[in-house]
């Protein structure tokens, strides 16, 4: 908790640079997600959206009471995600997949995809732009 | 046929044929007192092209060489009633931004970017050389804009407002020259407003084997106070071949307040 203000500034300080950055370079502003912290989510996949403008990676995440939550996972373009060499197949329902994600500020279950673990354990780049402007945090165990 | 003048009908011959098979061609003076048409090639920038340095989304690629970098961009030099209202627009998606409520805008619909922002091919871009005409297609969106080649341009109140308007083009030297009108006012490049009355003016030339410059000139006596000169630069990428792009789920949207949200699947 103590460097909580550090945190603070420092994802001040990343909204600004995406402020300035991301009209140029993306659909959408990325404001309307948390700069301050990551959700790290594992998960079976529902559905994987192969669309622009941007992909989602729908998830059902079981919780430590065992009740299931569900997460839409934004992509990027799916022309940003082919040039790093992401494939539609590459994940599909029924998959276990892990995926940290800069969650929504406003309280809903989505957030933006910035690492992901595929079930053989390979991961992919998320092609999101400016993505380390996201500050991370570490997974709870 | 004498042996030289058959050599020279081969090569007119020959620059016709490349000239037809889209390299592109421009006219060259007649010779005094002949009736034939000489053409000359002109260059060929038909391929794939994405901004120079500029790898968003794509492997990291080699650093540019410095020299090919372009000037750094200005800001456009509004007169002060459209200053202000530029500058009003930008603090207010900068507080929007700040607060976590981003306000929505064209891309937030899935609606192109129009001329001239689609020139800074924040995607790869493709250039075609055809016969009588240049044609520009930007991956992002699919956007396309035709440049008419070596036609005069129309007169202001022949064109209906469009997002990529009419484009003359031609070759000047090693120079293609296109002239732009006919822009819709809502079609805004970086937050600045235009009129009407807005033109495009570019310079699109290598400066290397692989890499394209185009200066863009706007002028618009209405807001602007005098014209706004910026450079984009451009680098070759002989083996890609543009990806489709259709905003088939677009699940952006502007809510009542105009601020960009986002469809989620279920709602807990």
């Amino acid at each position: 908790m103590m460097l909580r203000p550090r945190t603070r500034l420092a994802g001040s300080l990343s909204l600004l640079l995406v402020a300035f950055a991301l009209p140029a370079l993306a659909h959408h502003s990325f404001a309307v997600f948390d700069h301050t912290r990551t959700l790290t989510l594992r998960g079976t996949v529902t559905r994987f959206q192969w669309t622009n403008p941007h992909g989602f990676i729908e998830l059902d995440v079981t919780q430590s009471d065992g009740t299931v939550k569900h997460w839409s996972i934004e992509t990027t373009s799916i022309n940003m995600m082919q040039r790093l060499g992401w494939r539609s197949n590459m994940i599909k329902a029924g998959d276990k997949v892990k995926v940290v994600a800069a969650p929504l500020l406003n309280g809903d279950p989505a957030g933006l995809l910035l690492e992901v673990t595929l079930p053989d354990g390979k991961t992919m780049e998320p092609g999101v732009p400016a993505a380390n402007t996201f500050a991370r945090t570490p997974e709870q165990e | 046929m004498p042996v030289q003048l058959r050599v020279v009908a081969a090569i007119v011959c020959g620059l016709v044929a490349l000239a037809e098979s889209g390299t592109g061609a421009q006219r060259a003076a007649a010779p005094e007192g002949r009736d034939v048409q000489v053409l000359r090639p002109v260059p060929d920038i038909t391929g794939s092209w994405q901004r120079l340095g500029f790898t968003v989304g794509l492997r990291a690629t080699e650093k540019p060489n410095p020299a090919f970098l372009p000037p750094a961009a200005s800001q456009p030099p509004l007169k002060p009633q459209y200053l202000q209202e530029r500058q009003q627009r930008l603090q207010a998606i900068r507080e929007a931004d700040a607060k976590g409520q981003p306000l929505a805008n064209h891309n937030t619909a899935c609606i192109p970017d129009g001329m001239p922002a689609m020139m800074n091919a924040v995607f790869p871009m493709e250039i075609l050389q055809s016969r009588g005409q240049v044609t520009i297609i930007a991956e992002a969106y699919t956007q396309v804009r035709r440049i008419l080649m070596d036609r005069p341009q129309k007169a202001p109140g022949d064109v209906e407002p469009s997002f990529y308007g009419h484009s003359a083009g031609r070759w000047e030297g090693d120079t293609l020259v296109v002239d732009t009108i006919g822009i819709k006012e809502t079609v805004r490049f970086q937050n600045t407003p235009h009129s009407a009355e807005m033109r495009i003016r570019e310079r699109i030339r290598l400066v290397a084997a692989d890499i394209l410059w185009n200066e863009i000139t706007i002028e618009d006596p209405v807001t602007l106070e005098k014209p706004w000169t910026f450079t984009y630069a451009y680098q070759r990428m002989p083996d890609y071949t543009l990806l489709e792009y259709i905003c088939e789920d677009n699940r952006e949207y502007a809510d009542e307040q105009g601020r960009q949200q986002i469809r989620i699947e279920k709602p807990n």
